[in-house]
């Protein structure tokens, strides 16, 4: 049957055509333009603008990146010659990550990549450019098996890594766990649940060990895939293990149904963290459950709106106060998503900090002097947005290429902003446990 | 009994009437026309868009944005046998799954273009019944109760009616209704309509439940797949049946060992009653 098979391809031609169209946000499909004259230097953005990743962060992460680069561009560029974003969507799906890379490589010959905003594609797409030496520049996942142990030399990640949210989100309890919640930390009894791939599984690792060192009780650590349709078991079984608090690494939608499960299946606990992903997205969360999200926590590297700007080094407050205005202005938000500064600040770092300097040493961009680029970074504390500075990794460190002075906080919700309340020393009090007016509050 | 289990229990059955739905409408739609819609999981996410925006934008009452929301969803059922699976009933069944596939595709995108990748929700929740230490959820109970009474209301319309009974008839044996009278491309219509509205009577329950987002069918568009094959292909009684068997599996097995685990099983017991009967497990 010739005709079958004719019609098949159109029929899959134009699904496909559409699809892909209609699954684009405009912004994306352009690439960001350059603001002057000059031979542009090309730079991939690979993010999940489409699927279930796009809205647990993906998009503002895209977004502080494309914005970053039109700052960037409306500065000068590099002496004049203009940063152009090609930009690519990975769809929430692995192997389509892999084979955008592969045509961002290979087809746009680019030497550079960033963005990546999930672990699960960080992963496999690490090797790849270790083997093809091109920069793999990660601007989210955060996954600690991204890098350990690899000792990759094109893979860079300027951001947190997943032990530091664990480092964060159990050294809280265990401070405040006498003053505020009158018992020892090592009556505390914790619960861990998790998205199955690398990110929660990393998370919840890290969060494993650290309790384990602070002779903390873990009764429950469970996974679960990100797009189940239930989880009221799960929530059973942690009303059975009765925890005090409860740490939840999760994407989104997950990250809904568990609160809306929780609060249906009668879990009551004395305070929740989320660790980044979904439960950065502050408005949403706002928007969906309100005040019964108030006091709540979150991990993940500090959206630059919530730090003392005044302590940052010279010449970055301005950064920070640009970066938030034309974000809000563009997107009307009520509060910026850490995802967008951890889009802007990573990218900003790449195009000032190496990008800059390789092209003004080499007059090109290639992989390579990208990387020297990269390994002669030195930022000190207070010198980027997000307040931590930059020094990477060597090649013989196990986590080569993670920056060693990136910073995790632990921050709260209150009346819909993000207040940061760990490290202790830049926080302020936190609320705990959660007043007894809130739903998910343990009464007794 | 351990009141958790029996509370695991409780979700199992629970959970079997959020699958029983779509089962069903899937079921109705393959065992008369033939044809599996794989975009079935997306119309349920179509019509989820359709409350949410008629409650929340247009300002509706809830019961009218329900109300209204089975008849959309009727008439993309319509739209989707008139313009794509019509067109195709001669064609190879590789044709007509690549082709409801594509529309499954289209309607993600659409779904993005529209409503971009925001995860909408409804806000709207029912307090939890507590029976001694037993926790029920109100929005799930409701939602179960509906899906029984949907399930009951398309029985009496399949069995009572002139219509009803020629679906019936189409589906046990498409070749000789035609030569006693029945035009199958009215039953076909019908049916297609009759699955969308159950589409819709879904979206309804799942929109209390979940998010909406261009990719919510992903949740449980493919595991409603299995379960209908499991009930057996156009069986049902069998999907309906098939839908709370697997929703027992995954909760007793999420309460017993780990929620992935629960999923091992319920796969795991799926591929076995292939082998032991492919037929599905209710097919007489």
């Amino acid at each position: 049957m010739p005709n079958s098979g004719s019609s098949r391809r159109t029929l899959l031609q134009a699904g496909a055509g559409l699809g892909i169209a209609a699954s684009v946000p405009a912004t994306a499909r352009a690439q960001t333009a350059p603001a002057r004259g000059g031979d542009p230097l090309r730079v991939g953005i690979l993010t999940d603008l489409s699927g279930p990743f796009a809205g647990a962060g993906s998009v503002p992460l895209f977004q502080g990146g494309e914005l970053a680069i039109a700052l960037f561009n409306e500065r000068g560029g590099v002496d004049g010659r203009p940063v152009v974003g090609v930009s690519a969507d990975s769809q929430s799906k692995a192997d389509v990550a892999i084979n955008e890379a592969e045509r961002l490589l290979g087809q746009e010959k680019l030497e550079v990549v960033t963005g990546i905003y999930s672990s699960a594609h960080a992963v496999p797409l690490s090797g790849r450019f270790e083997a093809q030496k091109k920069i793999m520049w990660i601007t989210s996942a955060i996954a600690t098996a991204v890098l350990k142990d690899k000792n990759f030399r094109y893979v860079f990640r300027p951001t947190v890594h997943s032990d530091q949210y664990a480092e964060g989100t159990v050294s809280v309890v265990a401070e405040q766990a006498a003053k505020k919640l009158g018992m020892p930390p090592e009556k505390v009894k914790l619960a861990c649940i998790y998205e199955d791939g690398p990110y929660g599984t990393g998370v919840s690792g890290a969060i494993e060990a650290n309790a384990k060192k602070r002779n903390m009780p873990l009764v429950l650590k469970e996974a679960y895939s990100a797009t189940t349709p239930d989880l009221s078991t799960l929530v059973t079984k942690l009303r059975r293990e009765r925890p005090d608090i409860v740490y939840q690494v999760g994407y989104n939608p997950d990250i809904t149904l568990f609160l809306r499960q929780a609060r249906s299946g009668g879990l009551r606990f004395r305070m929740l963290f989320g660790h980044g992903a979904g439960w950065s997205q502050i408005d949403k969360l706002w928007d969906t459950f309100g005040k019964d999200i108030e006091f709540m926590c979150n991990a993940d590297p500090a959206a630059t709106q919530m730090l003392d700007w005044s302590k940052l080094q010279p010449g970055v407050a301005d950064l920070a106060k640009t970066f938030v205005e034309k974000y809000s202005a563009k997107y009307q938000v009520r509060d910026l998503p850490p995802h967008a500064s951890m889009g802007f600040n990573n990218t900003w770092i790449f195009l000032e900090h190496v990008l800059k300097p390789a092209v003004r040493k080499t007059g090109g961009m290639s992989a390579d002097a990208l990387r020297e680029a990269a390994l002669q970074v030195d930022i000190p504390l207070g010198g980027t947005i997000q307040g931590y500075g930059v020094k990477f990794n060597p090649p013989e460190d196990v986590m080569a290429g993670q920056n060693a002075r990136s910073i995790c906080v632990v921050m709260q919700f209150e009346n819909a902003k993000s207040h940061v309340i760990w490290p202790s020393q830049i926080g302020r009090e936190p609320v705990m446990p959660l007043p007894p007016e809130n739903p998910y509050a343990l009464k007794s | 009994m351990d009141p958790f289990f029996l509370e695991a229990l409780v979700n199992g059955i629970l959970l079997g009437g959020v699958f029983a739905l779509p089962a069903l409408g899937l079921n109705l739609v393959f065992g008369v026309v033939d044809v599996v819609w794989l975009c079935y999981a997306e119309l349920v996410m179509v019509g989820m868009y359709a409350v949410w925006f008629l409650y929340t934008q247009a300002g509706w009452p809830l019961w009218l944005a329900f109300a209204a929301c089975l008849p959309i969803i009727a008439v993309f059922g319509l739209l989707l046998h008139l313009l794509v699976v019509r067109p195709l009933l001669t064609s190879p069944p590789i044709n007509q799954v690549l082709a409801t596939g594509g529309v499954l595709f289209v309607l993600q995108g659409a779904a993005t273009l529209v409503f971009s990748t925001e995860f909408r929700s409804l806000g709207v929740d029912m307090p939890p019944m507590e029976v001694g230490e037993v926790f029920v959820s109100g929005t799930k109970l409701a939602a179960f109760c509906a899906a029984l009474l949907g399930a009951g209301v398309l029985w009496a319309f399949l069995k009572f009616t002139y219509v009803g009974t020629a679906i019936r008839a189409i589906a046990r044996d498409r070749e000789v209704m035609p030569l006693m009278g029945v035009d199958p491309r009215r039953i076909y219509l019908i049916a297609s309509a009759v699955g969308g509205a159950l589409a819709g009577l879904a979206a309804c329950l799942l929109v209390v439940q979940l998010d909406v987002h261009p990719f919510v069918g992903l949740s449980f568009g493919p595991i409603t797949f299995m379960i209908c094959v499991m009930g057996g292909l156009g069986n049902m009684l069998g999907g309906f049946l098939a839908a709370f068997l697997m929703g027992l599996i995954i909760s007793v097995g999420g309460f017993w060992g780990t929620t992935e685990f629960s999923y091992v099983i319920a796969f795991a017991f799926f591929i076995v009653t292939m082998f032991v009967r492919p037929q599905g497990l209710f097919a007489r």
